[in-house]
């Protein structure tokens, strides 16, 4: 055991040091050891095999594959994965390419090459996200110098549009609360809504509350309206619903102190609360959910290409270098990551930060959830079209990379559904999309597919799960495809959607205007299985061909049973998500006695509370709690609703600077979300797809059963309706 | 022996209390205590359980001579009580002037009880400037200053700060003295200010925290120690607390000056 552990980590070491070789920093090795691996690769991904020989070949390159899957090479057992990967997947689309379109009819060559098209986009995608994600930077912070007179100026701005006080409040409590000098330190309300109570808010607590005449540009018109009237040397700007902890700008603003040429650093979105897909499939902290595999993963990776992305909120901007971009973009919907480009192109440097310093409330409903989406797809079009990454100036070929995956993946609506519905055109109507063997096919696609899932498993390790992101990706697919569309045709088509958060989900119910393409997607797919094992019965000599796409319709069966569940919206009646959180804490009770308690939770308006000894507390007894951090005390009025173990207290009039105490206890302590970040366990892709399997197979039945019923009382409904008319 | 005198410079800011419950968390720690009550009003004993008739203590014995370890009491807790006595007007005014003619009276007395190396003494006081105050500061390892989170209290501090630097930080035998803000109750603004003005003031040094707690005087009330009377209460808490920085100080010997921790 002991020499196993130490060769694995000289064979670790072994692997870092050759990536951190002096060879290469010279330009010479570098280029042509780049050269000879491209003619190697071409070699190796064009010459001819016969069957058997491909699949000795797959078979030796699946191996070793799995054997470097569990070496602990760490950065370089990667790199060799991800080697591998491309060796299979480039011949797999050479041999696509050249040895499988020759198409029979017109129908056949429409629909094959529609789907080689699909496939040329994602392995586009798989190639440019290696390229992104193979050495995250995992930057560290720089601390402040204890010194704090040469400390810069700060505005913290925070947008608000519809949000409720509620809401607001707790980030401008927060905001006030950061860790920086008292006289270096500004925070901004920018209100579009132009509400009395936001204002008096603001002059109560010590904000400044900022409006303007108009809400053109929305988010990005706003912030910009206010950085012509403030002056500090940085911007920190927070969606009002994102709650910095009071350590926010020690952490961050280091990086400014050391780079100059450096105008922004960002730092994760994190949610305290489970977004729609984590609320109704029930994989809150279980299953990573989109932005642990954004934040997690793939901006360290863009950190090590300078190419990290502004992303709206919990972020540091230098203020000159942003005005010198002409302030947040606004030519299209995603204002952030276009500014961040501008940024680039100016040849300023970008950081990211991986350590959450922030947390919000993540998107309610899925149909909310599903507009942000689509205003993220729809706007990266638009900077696709407006301010091509690939074209113009001032950007390094792997800046242009990474921002140009960061737009294609949101391209991946159309794809997807041509994935969805490929083995259709077989089983329904008999188009021949490959002009190959079924056993060429699978001899090809099979390691293609098997050795790109397991090098991007390793690659996500914890930040994402193997075919949980294939369910993501196709309850969103059908609905970014036509937004992201009509933007490419002309970015200027739709208009900006704000999200608002912060509802309760009454009860149970099946969004069905949402499930709906699903459903469909769903019954065509299991005609097509009917259809396929009616094809087997009455064998008509192409038992392989029917086979491969029984076995894919199969899996897009289960994949789009488990999209169309997040339509499913489970209950949800608090209001104001809880944070798990033990704090130390005491109840002082009206007859002067004390009991030592531990918070079992917080939220913005109560706490549950774990006493050392068993207590009777009549509901509704009127107490103080005390909540402690370090030295510092905050003694809270409050109201007993739940006795017994657990006992729930709820604050209701607390003045301003109670409530500030009590954010200050609990939402900005700086520890707070550090510990929630990346604790999903490591992915394995066989787990994963029994997970998602499962899930699929389950709620198939449940979910047939739901829709032939909502369809059969939306029928009747309409024709009592018609009926009554008559 | 370790000698830990318990001074304030107001009276009625809870001294015999925390004297009283220090050593019984400090026995519960672990270690042997003696209590010696220095206060005329004798009232030490109570909180250990002792019958309000026993009326010997170390007043009367030291006037007829006798060795104070005859006056050792078995307290309630495990703790050993040195009652101050049952004295007439004229015997205090004796005892006094015992104290004020011969300044190492407290410290030879103590000395003759003969007690291990690691026995803790732990002195209760007369509030303000006395001959007790100034014989307890002068055999002391460790200084407590007690006091209450409000004006008055916070007003006196400088007074005790001079006598302890006159008495105490002179001896290479003290190790350090530390403050109490005893009864704290933070819903009180003024009482949290006090407090908060005190931290700011007092930073390079320890200052333990007592909160206000009607279960520490109902203990008392019910002849229990505080800490057995309500263990799941905050004052209990803080007695436990505050006797585990005392065996660190203890243990220690020399602490470095407490810094600003970013919680």
């Amino acid at each position: 055991m002991n020499n196993f552990v130490n060769s694995s980590s000289i064979l670790k070491r072994l692997g870092n040091h050759v990536l951190e070789l002096p060879l290469w920093n010279y330009r010479v090795a570098t280029y042509s050891i780049t050269l000879f691996g491209l003619i190697a690769m071409y070699i190796v991904i064009s010459t001819p095999l016969t069957l058997s020989e491909q699949a000795i070949f797959a078979i030796l390159a699946f191996g070793i594959a799995l054997v470097i899957r569990t070496l602990p090479w760490g950065q370089a057992g990667i790199i060799l994965m991800i080697v591998i990967s491309l060796m299979m997947s480039l011949r797999y689309m050479y041999w696509r390419l050249t040895s499988s379109v020759d198409f029979g009819t017109a129908l056949d060559a429409f629909l094959g090459w529609g789907l080689v098209l699909a496939e040329i986009y994602a392995l586009i995608v798989l190639i440019l996200g290696y390229v992104q994600t193979a050495m995250p930077l995992k930057r560290n912070a720089v601390m402040m110098p204890t010194d704090q007179t040469h400390w810069p100026t700060v505005d913290v701005l925070i947008p608000t549009y519809n949000e409720d006080l509620d809401v607001v409040r707790l980030t401008i409590l927060a905001a006030l609360s950061i860790d920086w000098p008292a006289d270096k330190l500004r925070i901004y309300l920018l209100d579009d809504g132009r509400r009395e109570e936001f204002r008096e808010f603001c002059h109560e607590v010590g904000a400044i509350y900022l409006t303007r005449e108009n809400n053109h540009h929305n988010k990005a018109g706003n912030l910009n309206a206010a950085l012509s009237q403030i002056n500090g040397e940085y911007v920190a700007i927070f969606d009002c619903d994102h709650i910095p902890t009071r350590s926010f700008l020690q952490l961050s603003m280091g990086w400014f102190l050391k780079d100059p040429k450096l105008a922004m650093v960002q730092t994760p979105h994190f949610f305290f609360s489970p977004d729609p897909f984590e609320k109704n499939l029930d994989t809150y902290r279980i299953v990573p959910n989109e932005g642990e595999l954004f934040y997690g993963l793939v901006q360290d990776g863009n950190d090590l290409w300078n190419a990290s992305f502004f992303c709206g909120s919990c972020a540091v901007l230098k203020r000159e270098s942003l005005m010198e971009v002409g302030g947040i973009a606004i030519e299209t919907v995603t204002e952030d990551a276009h500014t961040a480009l501008k940024l680039s192109r100016k040849g300023y440097n970008l950081a990211y930060l991986a350590v959450p310093q922030a947390a919000g409330l993540a998107t309610e409903s899925l149909s909310r959830h599903v507009v942000q989406r689509i205003r993220w797809a729809r706007g990266m079009a638009q900077i696709f079209r407006v301010d091509n990454p690939l074209l113009g100036r001032g950007l390094t070929i792997w800046q242009r990379l990474c921002y140009t995956n960061a737009m294609l993946h949101f391209f991946y609506g159309l794809p997807r559904l041509v994935f969805l519905t490929a083995p259709l055109a077989y089983l329904l109507m008999g188009a021949e999309v490959f002009s190959s063997t079924a056993i060429m096919v699978v001899a090809y696609a099979l390691p293609h597919i098997a050795v790109a899932s397991m090098t991007n498993s390793k690659i996500h390790g914890r930040f994402r799960h193997s075919f949980w992101s294939e369910v993501y990706e196709t309850a969103l697919a059908w609905y970014i495809f036509l937004p992201v569309t009509l933007a490419l045709i002309n970015p200027k088509l739709g208009a900006f959607n704000a999200t608002s958060k912060g509802g309760i989900v009454e009860e149970e119910y099946v969004d069905w205007k949402l499930a709906r393409p699903y459903i469909f997607l769903l019954a065509l797919n299991l005609i097509g299985f009917l259809a396929g094992l009616i094809k087997l019965a009455t064998d008509d000599g192409s038992t392989g061909t029917l086979i491969i796409n029984l076995a894919w319709v199969t899996y897009n069966i289960i994949v789009i049973s488990a999209s169309a569940n997040v339509a499913k919206e489970t209950r949800q009646l608090r209001a104001t998500p809880r944070v798990n959180a033990s704090l130390p804490a005491t109840i002082l009770l009206s007859n002067g006695k004390t009991i030592v308690c531990e918070t079992s939770d917080f939220s913005r308006n109560g706490l549950g509370l774990k006493p050392l000894t068993a207590v009777e507390i009549p509901v509704g007894e009127q107490i103080w709690v005390s909540i402690f951090r370090g030295d510092k005390e905050a003694v809270l009025p409050g109201t007993v609703s739940k006795g017994g173990k657990s006992i729930g207290v709820l604050f209701e009039n607390l003045s301003v600077e109670q409530q500030r105490e009590l954010t200050q206890m609990t939402f900005c302590r700086a520890d707070n979300w550090v510990n929630a970040w990346g604790q999903a366990a490591k992915d394995a892709p066989l787990r994963s797809l029994r997970e998602v399997l499962t899930y699929g197979v389950f709620n198939l039945a449940p979910l047939l059963r739901d829709a032939s019923r909502d369809i059969y009382l939306a029928i009747r409904a309409r024709s009592t309706r018609i009926k009554l008319k008559a | 022996m370790k000698i830990i005198s318990v001074v304030s410079a107001k009276g009625g800011v809870g001294k015999t209390t925390i004297s009283a419950n220090l050593c019984v968390a400090l026995r519960r720690q672990g270690s042997t205590v003696i209590a010696l009550d220095l206060d005329p009003q004798n009232s030490l004993r109570l909180h250990f359980g002792v019958a309000p008739s026993h009326h010997a203590g170390v007043a009367l014995s030291l006037l007829r001579g006798s060795n104070w370890a005859k006056e050792i009491v078995q307290g309630g807790a495990g703790c050993a009580v040195l009652p101050f006595g049952h004295v007439s007007e004229s015997e205090r005014i004796n005892f006094e002037s015992a104290l004020t003619k011969d300044p190492l009276l407290l410290s030879q007395q103590l000395s003759s009880l003969g007690l291990p190396e690691d026995t803790i003494v732990i002195i209760d006081t007369p509030p303000g400037p006395s001959a007790y105050l100034k014989q307890a500061l002068s055999v002391a390892n460790i200084a407590i200053v007690v006091t209450l989170a409000d004006a008055a209290s916070y007003a006196t501090i400088p007074m005790i700060d001079n006598l302890i630097e006159q008495y105490c930080l002179t001896r290479t035998d003290f190790i350090d003295y530390l403050y109490v803000i005893n009864q704290l109750n933070r819903a009180r603004q003024l009482s949290s200010d006090v407090a908060d003005i005190m931290a700011l003031q007092f930073s390079n040094k320890y200052i333990s925290i007592i909160h206000q707690d009607q279960s520490i005087p109902e203990a008392l009330a019910c002849n229990q120690d505080a800490l057995a009377y309500a263990p799941e209460s905050q004052g209990a808490h803080d007695l436990i607390d505050f006797a585990m920085l005392i065996n660190t100080i203890l243990n220690d010997g020399y602490r470095a000056p407490k810094n600003e921790k970013l919680s």
